[in-house]
């Protein structure tokens, strides 16, 4: 378990969340540029969280929304921190284990990214919204759920998981082939377990 | 270089203020109405808020932080007046759709709420520095690790911005479109966000190098630039923010022992 959170909180490391944020921060803008019907918004938290390990990846995600906030004054998403911050550690974890290493298997990371987020907001969205997430499709079939008598909180979970498990398979199948074409000289960085020699 | 963040600097008595000042208010006014529990107090702390901004003359660059939560709380007021569970009275109704008292009731709690915390979270982010407030943090014991990140993304976000405008037009140079059907569109959003991704990180190596030179890790005690000293207006701000905060505390138990 140690060896799983295992941080090293170097400049490197502590470089690379500033720009995981920006890369976040492009996502979210290159989605709402070419309309697509996704958030996007996680792709430099799964960066962080695969490159620099589950802690990390939930400061990412946590400070991504904290800046957010002070960006578009949208307070709300300061609430939503919680969700990115559980996102990062999912993904980080799994990446731990080795579910980042083939295609595949960086599916499944997506789905356990995917479900964290849902289990996190599900309860932040009736909190704040009464059960609806603000996506279009999403909205749709919680209305129809709350139409056909089921309870809020079913309503507002299927709302999330089939807005966030698509959001997070994009975003991990992009995240998996930019961490492959990245130079070894710059994920050597990241690495925990690199061990420095010296000659004499 | 545009900056992302929304600090104007007209010089009002509210950008004067102390951050922790309006840090202060801003967890008053968002917690006050939620523990009192009526909708009469939403109604308050939002005039209040309004009051100030306008003191500040900073309600028109507000009312762009609000415009997109009317649409959800429009979205909020249509679902829960409609099918709500708890809905028993009709309130009105517009043609074959009946619009219920009880949902009706719960909307406008969420609603009060939502704009309550933007409006109280507006006068923090409109009048405040960012830098101002990570180094008042920072003063306090935060770390300046911690408050680097937080800066730098204020500098890296409009360079990555600047990258992006950069890719983009290379991209369509080269023949790709990016509008046209959501198929084209998907195709698209590969080869834009790759390179500007690929160029960030490898931007970060030397980043971290240009740090480690200048003495980023060193552990000596850091020195600041700024004075900010507490003036009158923050004590007041500040005590009777707490004021407020106790108060409705009092009022919640109060109400708990009479029942």
């Amino acid at each position: 378990m140690g060896k799983l959170f295992k941080t090293n909180f170097n400049t490197a490391v502590i470089v690379l969340i500033p720009a995981c944020i920006g890369i976040n921060y492009l996502g979210k803008l290159f989605a709402s540029v070419l309309k697509l019907p996704l958030w996007l918004d996680s792709i430099g938290t799964c960066i962080g969280a695969v490159l620099g390990g589950p802690i990390i990846g939930a400061i990412c995600g946590a400070i991504n929304n904290l800046i957010y906030g002070f960006t578009t004054g949208d307070n709300v998403t300061l609430c939503y921190a919680l969700t990115s911050l559980f996102i990062g550690l999912a993904v980080g974890v799994m990446a731990r284990l080795g579910f980042m290493e083939t295609f595949p298997k960086s599916l499944l990371t997506a789905c356990a990214g995917g479900l964290a987020a849902v289990v996190v907001s599900t309860p932040l969205n009736v909190l704040f919204w009464g059960g609806t997430t603000g996506n279009v499709w999403g909205d749709a079939l919680f209305a129809w759920t709350q139409a056909n008598q089921m309870t809020v909180s079913i309503g507002s979970f299927l709302d999330e998981i089939v807005v966030d498990v698509p959001d997070k398979l994009i975003t991990l199948i992009v995240v998996y082939f930019i961490i492959k074409g990245l130079p070894k000289k710059l994920t050597a960085l990241y690495d925990v377990n690199a061990v420095v020699t010296s000659l004499d | 270089m545009k900056s992302i963040s929304l600090y104007q600097a007209n010089g009002s008595w509210l950008t004067r203020l102390h951050p922790f000042t309006k840090l202060f208010y801003l967890v008053a006014a968002v917690s006050v109405p939620l523990i009192q529990g009526s909708l009469a107090m939403f109604l308050v702390t939002i005039f209040l808020s309004l009051l100030l901004l306008h003191s500040a003359h900073l309600v028109r660059k507000a009312v762009p932080l609000l415009a997109f939560s009317f649409t959800i709380i429009l979205t909020i007021v249509l679902i829960q007046s409609l099918f709500n569970h708890a809905n028993v009275h009709v309130l009105f109704s517009i043609g074959f759709l009946h619009f219920y008292r009880e949902g009706l009731l719960y909307a406008a709690h969420i609603g009060g709420n939502i704009l309550n915390m933007l409006l109280a979270f507006a006068i923090l982010v409109l009048t405040t520095a960012p830098e101002e407030l990570v180094e008042e943090l920072e003063k306090k014991g935060f770390s300046p690790k911690f408050g680097y990140i937080i800066n730098s993304v204020f500098q890296i976000i409009p360079e990555m911005i600047g990258t992006m405008h950069t890719i983009s037009d290379a991209q369509r140079s080269r023949g790709m479109e990016t509008e046209g059907n959501l198929r084209t569109r998907i195709k698209a959003f590969l080869p834009l966000i790759s390179p500007v991704v690929m160029s960030a990180l490898t931007n970060t190596r030397e980043r971290a190098i240009a740090l480690e030179v200048r003495g980023f890790g060193a552990r000596a005690r850091k020195t600041y630039l700024y004075e900010h000293p507490y003036q009158k207006n923050d004590q007041i701000i500040k005590w009777l923010s707490l004021a407020a905060l106790a108060g409705s505390v009092l009022f919640r138990i109060v109400c708990l022992i009479q029942r």
